[in-house]
């Protein structure tokens, strides 16, 4: 397989929009010119490409046509080779484009197409490359209507002008009010670009997270509706319901394998399928009016048919794995008698009959819970549990108590001079003569009830005094009646 | 004054200081033998303004502190004769007791090289002890009649006559004596004749709602005593005494002991530092550089206002705070704006 930058892999005569033209496949980019054009009038990045579709295998024309990220209709070209030349054509182009698509969805950076996409665990496409080799030309692996932007992948960096520029045309298309706003300001040139969108990076932001959002499996379970028209049953096989067969019910797929082309045509084969008992089993509803057309006895589909899921054990027993923590079953013994009823309604298996739809049912929400979510990790868990990793699981943090720690123990440096340094310096006392001082203090204190008797103020010592005070109290009346008013 | 009241007064017999304060030198000297005189007749009028008034002297002496009266005492045997009758019998018990106690005191006192720091917190703590004593007392015990309840000392004071300046190690005690005062909802009027503003005594004045009164004319000092600490402090409500409302709040920086209006402070134990350091002495913090950096850059030239400081280890009241100076005259009564303090804690690595 060439692998240059952009060789072309394959070509072929196709018409679009009813032109003649000539429709390339190069390692980079899908194209198509007209005759006689140089250019090419359509050239679609291969990381575009989101969905295919074919016509059927014995229609008049050989169709093709390729969804985009961007554009759902995407584009319709028809071969127009001469048969059978048309058709390994196409099926050449779908082998490669849904190789292409596959990898597209996984988010993988392209390399060369025609190599196998890897393995990436835990996304939709998973299943997808086991069956790829045999299903090439009957499946398709994208899904049909999703938008999944992986082909940008999470790598992209946000700040990419064009990136940027394209969210901002998908916020202003999804609300109007904002688009004749942005008209109004923008393209009269009242504020910039820029600063209108300035303090609307929210909805940006909101954009671009909306677009790199993976749409999951659906969530119901496999169960194409044959519609009767004009008393003509029709059921529509879409390479899409194709892969979802193929992945709901592996019986189905090995069956294909096997008589697929040797025995029966692929639409040989579809057609008796839906007419088989094996079909009929698996019928998400248990109703007979579900089953709208005869079933036959099919000599081939019956060898597939297995026993109905109706033992006391689901034939696929799950892996349980169930945290210990919170395992209830490991003490049932304990909690033996509650004061109620036992309850009659929700006991599992009582009616045989629905035992293998909702077992069915069962298995398909595990299976959307494993690929969304990864594998398991209960298996592991129970592999090398050991009493350790039980103890640390019971051991939570606010079981524990008060922890008494000693606190930081405080050391003031000189603690001393702290308040001697506000303090008139201590050298004055020294001076003193404290014999002396202490007798002049026996002195004083001797005769003192004669100077009782003869106590006297000075007068105008005690006019200061009392002139000082009032001012004080005067002022600070003053301040409280001003602070009052 | 219907209600009676109790005074505790605590006073200051510092030898060395009343040297100090009777000197010639100073611009109004008091000696000892007046300011006695001066006291005992405050203390005659304390006891003559109600019949009920309560009185406890305490002195606080070189290294210790003694009772030197308690109305609460029985009348000792001496005064049991013929009274001189020319004296109000009250008066004379009141001032013979103070007066014999005092001399026998000082008589006491033996020469020392150095005077020891005098027993200030400990008459401080003893007055304290005997209001609750004297509180507690007329609670419990139920007259025979059962007449009265529980009777709380009635409107309870400690007059604090200082001249000595503040003792550092002293600090913890006194605080703690303000706070008991609180709880017993005493208040404490300081009267500072003589000696530097004393800081913890302005804070214990402020903190138990007392007046501190820095003597301008100490030789007037019976005019102060009069005016400003006479009245209860029920009376106050409606008499206003003066007061200096200027309280030194400054905090000293623990590296240098320097008086500090900004600094910064280790977010875990509170210790203030005038200049950004990397490890927190008292707590060995350590701080991140970038911080340092930031600190470092941010120090101001001038005081800007910003977060408030913490408070500084003295007090935890939030009032304004103001830096008065040293001998703040009290005729300026206002509370001056303070400029704003600022301090930015240091975060812990």
């Amino acid at each position: 397989m060439p692998s240059t930058s952009t060789a072309t892999i394959c070509t072929a005569k196709a018409s679009y929009k009813k032109l003649p033209g000539l429709l390339e496949l190069t390692s980079t980019h899908l194209q198509w010119t007209q005759d006689g054009k140089k250019a090419p009038s359509v050239k679609v990045p291969l990381v575009e490409a989101a969905s295919l579709f074919c016509s059927k295998e014995g229609a008049a024309q050989v169709r093709l046509k390729l969804g985009l990220v961007s554009d759902d209709a995407g584009h319709n070209f028809t071969f127009t080779s001469p048969q059978p030349a048309s058709l390994t054509e196409r099926e050449k182009f779908k082998a490669e484009l849904t190789n292409i698509i596959s990898r597209n969805r996984s988010g993988v950076a392209t390399p060369a197409p025609g190599t196998r996409p890897p393995r990436t665990p835990g996304v939709p496409g998973t299943p997808v490359p086991r069956p790829a080799p045999s299903l090439s030309r009957a499946a398709s692996t994208s899904r049909a209507p999703s938008v999944g932007s992986d082909s940008r992948g999470p790598g992209t960096p946000v700040g990419d002008p064009t990136h940027d520029f394209r969210l901002r045309k998908k916020v202003l298309m999804s609300t109007p009010e904002l688009a004749q706003l942005h008209r109004e300001l923008v393209m009269t040139g009242q504020i910039s670009e820029n600063e209108f969108w300035e303090g609307r990076e929210h909805l940006l932001l909101a954009q671009a997270a909306a677009e790199s959002q993976k749409r999951g499996k659906p969530g119901q379970l496999v169960d194409p509706r044959p519609q009767t028209v004009d008393g003509e049953v029709k059921i529509v096989i879409t390479p899409q319901l194709v892969h979802d067969i193929f992945e709901e019910y592996p019986v189905v797929a090995k069956a294909y394998t096997d008589n697929v082309p040797n025995k029966l045509s692929e639409a040989e084969f579809w057609k008796r399928y839906f007419q088989s008992k094996l079909f009929n089993a698996h019928r998400a509803s248990i109703r007979s009016s579900a089953a709208q057309h005869v079933v036959k006895d099919d000599p081939i589909f019956d060898k597939y048919l297995e026993k109905e899921d109706d033992e006391l054990q689901p034939r696929k027993l799950r892996d349980e794995g169930v945290d210990m923590f919170i395992d209830l079953a490991a003490t049932a013994v304990d909690h033996g008698e509650t004061g109620n009823e036992r309850d009659i309604t929700m006991q599992a298996g009582k009616q045989r009959a629905v035992l293998p739809l909702i077992r069915k049912f069962n298995e398909h929400s595990g299976r959307l819970l494993d690929t969304t979510l990864g594998e398991q990790p209960a298996k592991r868990r129970k592999i090398d549990s050991g009493n350790n990793d039980l103890y640390a699981q019971l051991d939570l943090e606010d079981l524990h108590g008060d922890e008494v720690s000693p606190g930081i123990l405080l050391d003031m440096q000189d603690r001393r001079r702290y308040f001697e340094g506000r303090s008139m310096d201590t050298s004055q006392r020294a001076q003193i003569d404290v014999g002396a001082a202490v007798q002049e203090a026996k002195d004083n204190v001797n005769g003192w009830e004669s100077r009782l008797s003869q106590l006297k103020i000075d007068r105008k010592a005690g006019d200061a005094a009392l002139l000082s005070m009032t001012q004080n109290v005067a002022a600070r009346i003053e301040v409280t009646k001003r602070k009052n008013r | 004054m219907d209600k009676p009241s109790h005074l505790s007064v605590v006073v200051d017999l510092s030898p060395s200081q009343w040297h100090l304060c009777g000197q010639s030198s100073n611009s109004h000297p008091l000696p000892l033998s007046a300011f006695l005189s001066q006291l005992l007749a405050f203390l005659n009028a304390h006891i003559a303004c109600n019949d009920e008034n309560t009185l406890s002297v305490y002195g606080a002496l070189p290294g210790k502190s003694i009772l030197l009266y308690s109305s609460a005492t029985a009348v000792p045997e001496e005064f049991t004769g013929p009274a001189d009758p020319n004296t109000y019998r009250p008066f004379e018990v009141l001032d013979s007791t103070m007066m014999n106690s005092i001399s026998d005191r000082v008589e006491a006192l033996t020469d020392l090289e150095q005077e020891p720091p005098i027993g200030l917190v400990g008459a401080l703590t003893k007055s304290l002890c005997y209001i609750n004593r004297m509180s507690n007392a007329s609670s419990t015990s139920t007259a025979a009649g059962g007449v009265q309840g529980p009777v709380v000392l009635p409107d309870p004071r400690i007059l604090v006559v200082s001249v000595s300046p503040d003792e550092s190690s002293s600090y913890i005690p006194i605080m703690n004596s303000i706070f008991s005062a609180q709880k017993l909802k005493v208040t404490i009027d300081v009267c500072k004749l003589y000696g530097p503003e004393s800081v913890f005594l302005q804070q214990a004045a402020h903190l138990t709602g007392g007046s501190y009164i820095y003597l301008e004319r100490p030789d007037a000092l019976l005019q102060y005593l009069t005016m400003a600490f006479l009245p209860p402090p029920a009376v106050r409500q409606l008499l206003s005494v003066p007061t200096q409302d200027k309280v030194d709040f400054r905090a000293a920086c623990f590296c240098h002991k320097n008086i500090v209006d900004i600094g910064f402070v280790c977010s875990v134990c509170l210790s203030i530092f005038c200049q950004p350091v990397p490890v927190c002495s008292t707590c060995r913090t350590k701080f991140p550089i970038k911080t340092l950096q930031r600190l470092n850059a941010s120090k101001p030239a001038a005081p800007a206002p910003r977060t408030p400081a913490p408070t500084p280890p003295a007090t935890s009241l939030p009032r304004s705070q103001s830096i008065g100076t040293p001998r703040s005259s009290m005729g300026n009564g206002l509370v001056a704006p303070s400029p704003s303090r600022n301090g930015t804690s240091l975060p812990p690595r």
